[in-house]
């Protein structure tokens, strides 16, 4: 059985080589990644979509993602749109500049204090995201992320104890056990996909990473699948 | 060709020749008669990135099993390697100079590392892994080494 | 009248997983904004992802420099892929292996042998801007 990787946040930087903000977001994203982050992210290549990487379009697919741009070009936004899935959140150098009225970037070989400035910013901008798209929640009293269910939920595993989420579902009247559904309808929820037959697809997809699916099987395991993530937005904003 | 054993781990294909055996580093051995190719693993190989640089210990030099014969530079790491057997080493891979990235693009076929004539291969045989045994031990290195990443 | 001689552009690598993408990037820079400013014109990898039409058209009238990170080169993948043509394509890795000595490591900040060898990639890229141009201008004089 394939290892279920572990949730994580892409960051996806549009290093527009042309401005001193394309340099802002790489070093920020770098901050984020290295320093700031370090389990909880990993990196995109954005010309990975177009040039190869067929690893790296699933994962955009499966994990939210953090578009981090330039300038109002928004290549890595509009690019990870495009070729993988739409990035849970974009953020703008260029945007959060004129919003906090910082000085203007310069030099894009090496950043001046300004620049420097502005990629504290951004990076601590971004790790705040990347908090709220993994979870966690901030208590007031504890001083402190916590990143336990509520209480009441549970979440069934696999009994070799492995820890991997699983759901049974019922297919012509079989119960089926699919590996990592619960994960892919939370990461999908929060990328706010309604369940809408076209949406079966794209589930069905990510089913077939980690699940052997009998091709004579897969139309039913689909339908069911669509219904149980019905089942699963209903019940979110219920909670909500 | 032999037919590879396989496991995907995250996005990643390792494969392993059921003809060779191996020593817990990720060196494979392929004996035929009283001669070996040695080489590295397409674990090792993965997991060390693109190699820029490999040296290995030049003809007639006799080794023992644990004795460094190879090192390794690449884009990540600095790998020295030890000798799965011992021996005398009798060819050294030529495309190596200058075409170290064949070791990343085939490592069980052309990007073998040394041949050696083989001196103690029936007491040096039991130390090493068979390709079952390596592959379980692979797997379970590559899952892991993903659980930290 | 002469046509004028466009200018070579120059494509480095994006990534950010590896020192070797920063030296990409920091010898396109040195040949851009120091060596050959009037020569040459950096176009970001992002653009041509995006199919930025101004950059395509840049691309289409002049000659293409590449500079990629890995083995993926995904810098010389989309000049050809955006309609360019790769005068010279350049592989980090093979780069390294010319100047065994300057070890780069570092992705936010290179260490002094990056430096090293950005400094002599951009001077090989220098070369060719070189070679490139006076042969514009020499054909143009034809």
């Amino acid at each position: 059985m394939p290892e279920l990787p572990q949730k994580k946040v892409g960051i996806i930087a549009c290093s527009g080589e042309e401005l001193p903000e394309g340099t802002v977001t790489r070093l920020a994203a770098l901050k984020v990644l290295e320093k700031l982050r370090p389990g909880d992210t990993v990196t995109i290549c954005l010309p990975l979509f177009l040039a190869g990487g067929e690893g790296d379009r699933a994962f955009a697919k499966f994990y939210p993602t953090i578009a981090i741009d330039g300038c109002e070009k928004r290549c890595a936004y509009r690019g990870t749109e495009q070729y993988s899935n739409r990035p849970a959140v974009g953020i703008v150098v260029a945007d959060l500049i004129a919003e906090q009225g910082l000085e203007h970037p310069q030099g894009r070989r090496k950043l001046n204090a300004a620049g420097m400035k502005a990629v504290e910013q951004t990076a601590e901008l971004a790790a705040g995201k990347v908090d709220e798209l993994l979870g966690k929640a901030w208590s007031r009293r504890e001083g402190k992320f916590s990143s336990e269910p509520a209480q009441g939920e549970s979440v069934a595993t696999c009994s070799c104890g492995s820890d991997i989420p699983v759901q049974k579902v019922v297919v012509n009247g079989q119960e089926v056990t699919l590996v990592a559904l619960p994960l892919i309808f939370q990461n999908i929820f929060q990328l706010g996909k309604v369940p809408v037959s076209d949406l079966a697809h794209e589930i069905m997809a990510m089913v077939n990473i980690y699940n052997s699916i009998d091709p004579a099987n897969e139309a039913a395991i689909e339908a069911v699948v669509l219904d149980a993530y019905a089942s699963y937005c209903r019940q979110q904003k219920e909670k909500a | 060709m032999a037919n590879f054993l396989e496991t995907k781990v995250d996005k990643f294909i390792f494969r392993v020749d059921p003809t060779c055996f191996f020593n817990s580093e990720g060196v494979w051995v392929r004996v035929e008669g009283n001669r070996a190719r040695l080489g590295l693993s397409d674990f090792l190989q993965q997991r060390s990135g693109d190699i820029a640089f490999v040296e290995v210990k030049p003809e007639e030099t006799i080794l023992v099993v644990g004795d460094e014969f190879s090192s390794v530079e690449t884009i990540k790491v600095d790998l020295d390697l030890t000798s799965p057997v011992s021996g005398k080493v009798v060819k050294v891979n030529p495309a190596l100079e200058d075409s170290p990235e064949i070791i990343n693009q085939d490592p069980f076929g052309e990007g073998w590392l040394c041949e050696m004539e083989l001196s103690a291969w029936e007491t040096d045989q039991p130390r090493l892994l068979d390709a079952n045994a390596y592959f379980t031990q692979m797997k379970h290195d590559a899952e892991e080494e993903v659980k930290r990443k | 009248m002469s046509d004028p001689v466009k200018k070579v552009v120059i494509v480095p690598c994006s990534g950010i997983g590896k020192s070797f993408g920063t030296v990409s990037r920091v010898a396109a820079y040195q040949v851009t904004e120091t060596d050959r400013p009037d020569q040459t014109q950096l176009i970001p990898l992002a653009l041509l992802v995006m199919g930025d039409e101004e950059s395509r058209k840049l691309l289409a009238e002049s000659q293409a420099i590449t500079v990629d990170g890995c083995k993926l080169a995904c810098a010389t993948k989309m000049v050809q892929q955006s309609g360019g043509q790769v005068a010279r394509d350049y592989a980090v890795l093979d780069v390294y292996r010319r100047y065994r000595d300057f070890k780069p490591q570092g992705i936010a900040e290179l260490n002094e042998e990056g430096e090293k060898l950005a400094a002599a990639l951009a001077k090989e890229i220098d070369a060719v801007v070189d070679e490139l141009s006076a042969h514009k201008e020499g054909g143009s004089h034809a």
